[in-house]
């Protein structure tokens, strides 16, 4: 059978009943991109021949999950979308303008070469409790990386990790930090290059094993996406436990005992697309924020499942409606009166605060933005102490 | 023969703003002063074009050491050039070191126009001490596997 109808099966995309409503819903298509998901479908399926069509759509999509969400024939678009590019980029090489000239996928590269020694651990203050051997890791991610490459616009990454250590280390958890850890290769992944992806899945999986490690504790949403989802098609036999940290510190609030100190703020609330459409995580950070004494609440007008992306996925593709997408997200979380909006995915933090700093927009769209797991670090106290 | 013959082989970039570095490269080969082998060098308008992403791109591609050749601070055609190379220095560097990659393979340098055999000098002084660290990995890129763009 030929690849591309392989691809079309397995990612139901015969179900299309030619609705259009992945289309109308499309981020890309709402700030006026010439751009369509379903004569994407309509194209692969009966007009194939169109290739520089089918070749640039696949390449313009954010994957952002906002058609399946909308879908009412079950069609598995963002696969669809993965698929192809891995495909394409296969045959004709990697598409896809690269933002910030790709150094982000130049760094994850880098990092499948298995000689690597990395020191990606230097930041960890003295006051965090980590252990050298257990078997429950914390899984850092880019976040030093991120760190470094984003000073320019002071998005601090690292502070989430930090404070994912803080709130585990409250919950008595010594995590191991690997020094080897790779990148989870998200990005590598989304952007077709599907053969480095798979060796950092590999290189991973031997540190974990190695480090005699049964559970990770993770907080980025891709990375969670990555490990819990494709790391098992990856690597056959994958059997150690991959627990978002948000997760965690629901079930442990259920638990009685801890509660969080008051916030006098109004906030408002991102859903990652890798966290809510992705993993279908709505009420965990709904819940944990809604523990906060004196922290008022709103919603978005378009939140949970239909929840606007950040604008961009991968770092390909970041142009002016990815701009006006984000500038639309945060006209949305200011006209609900917060002075401050929670995410829970860096990339949406350095996404969004790059929006803000847009000289262009004079501060018009400026806010507050912080990690979820930033906000409840420090709140989270003992009940009655 | 220069002392640093018969060590390992290196693969060495400087990227090399047009203007006075370019002039004092030049200049250098009109009066066909030696250049250490395995070295190449890349000409670009302003060292200010050079962002961290094609730093990196660099060692991605197999380059064992990189100097960037700038202009002096003051003489920059367009302004803020040199400047932004220190930056990008500055941070690259940082990532190396969390690459687990020596930071002295990264190196930046500034010339008047008429510095010629400083220039060569440096260039000299660059190549040993990125021979002395030695090629990233023996044979391939770091084990990278590059797809095609
Ligand atoms: S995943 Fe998002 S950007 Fe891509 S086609 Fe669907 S709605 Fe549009
Ligand atoms: S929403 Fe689903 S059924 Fe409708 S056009 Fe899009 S892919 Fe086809």
């Amino acid at each position: 059978m030929n690849e591309i109808d392989r691809i079309i099966r397995a990612q139901a995309l015969f179900q299309c009943l030619e609705c259009g409503k992945c289309s109308a819903a499309c981020p890309r298509r709402l700030t006026g991109k010439d751009y369509s998901p379903r004569l994407l479908a309509h194209k692969v399926i009966a007009e194939r021949e169109d290739e520089a069509f089918i070749e640039n759509a696949v390449w313009d999509c954010l994957s952002c999950g906002m058609c399946s969400e909308r879908c009412p024939s079950g069609v598995k678009f963002s696969g669809f979308i993965l698929e192809m590019r891995s495909l394409l980029a296969e045959k004709k090489g990697l598409k896809g303008y690269r933002a910030h000239d790709g150094a982000v996928h130049s760094w994850m590269r880098m990092m499948t070469a298995p000689e690597l020694r990395q020191n990606r651990l230097d930041w960890v203050p003295k006051t965090l409790q980590v252990a050298d051997s257990g078997e429950v890791a914390f899984f850092v991610g880019c976040a030093p990386y991120f760190d470094v490459f984003f000073s320019g616009i002071d998005v601090d990454t690292l502070s989430i990790a930090k404070d994912s250590i803080r709130l585990l280390n409250f919950m008595d958890i010594k995590p191991v930090l690997l020094r080897d850890e790779r990148c989870c290769g998200h990005d590598l992944l989304w952007t077709g290059d599907r053969e480095n992806f798979e060796r950092l899945c590999r290189l991973n999986c031997e540190t974990f094993r190695s480090a005699g490690v049964r559970e990770i504790i993770v907080s980025c949403p891709e990375c969670y996406h990555v490990l819990s989802e494709h790391m098992p098609r990856v690597v056959p036999g994958f059997d150690i436990k991959i627990t978002l940290l948000l997760d965690l510190l629901q079930r442990e609030m259920r638990k009685g005992g801890m509660t969080f100190r008051g916030l006098k703020r109004r906030v408002t609330y991102q859903d990652p697309c890798r966290l809510g459409r992705m993993a279908g995580r709505y009420a965990a950070p709904r819940e944990l924020l809604g523990l906060i004494p004196e922290m008022r609440f709103e919603e978005m007008e378009n939140s949970g499942p239909s929840a606007l992306c950040c604008g961009n996925c991968g770092f390909i593709n970041c142009d002016a409606h990815s701009k006006q997408i984000q500038v639309l997200r945060l006209q949305e979380a200011r006209a609900t009166g917060a002075d401050l909006l929670v995410t829970a995915c860096p990339k949406c933090l350095i996404h969004l605060t790059c929006a803000v700093r847009d000289p262009l927009r004079q501060g018009s769209v400026k806010m507050e933005i912080r990690d979820i797991l930033s906000v409840l670090a420090n709140q989270i106290a003992w009940y009655g102490g | 023969m220069r002392k640093n013959a018969g060590k390992k082989r290196v693969r060495l970039l400087g990227i090399c703003c047009n203007w006075s570095p370019f002039a004092c490269y030049n200049a250098a080969g009109m009066n066909r002063l030696a250049m250490p082998p395995d070295f190449r060098l890349m000409r670009v308008m302003c060292i200010g074009r050079i962002n961290q992403a094609l730093i990196l791109r660099a060692f991605e591609y197999g380059a064992d050491g990189v100097i960037l050749l700038e202009c002096l601070d003051d003489d920059c055609r367009y302004g803020p050039g040199p400047g932004v190379g220190h930056e990008n220095v500055r941070r690259v560097r940082r990532l190396l070191h969390l690459l687990g990659i020596d930071q002295e393979r990264l190196v930046e340098c500034s010339f008047g126009a008429h510095e010629k055999e400083v220039l060569v000098e440096t260039l000299w002084r660059f190549a040993d001490e990125i021979r002395t660290l030695g090629p990233m990995t023996e044979g391939n890129v770091l084990g990278v596997k590059r797809p095609a763009l």
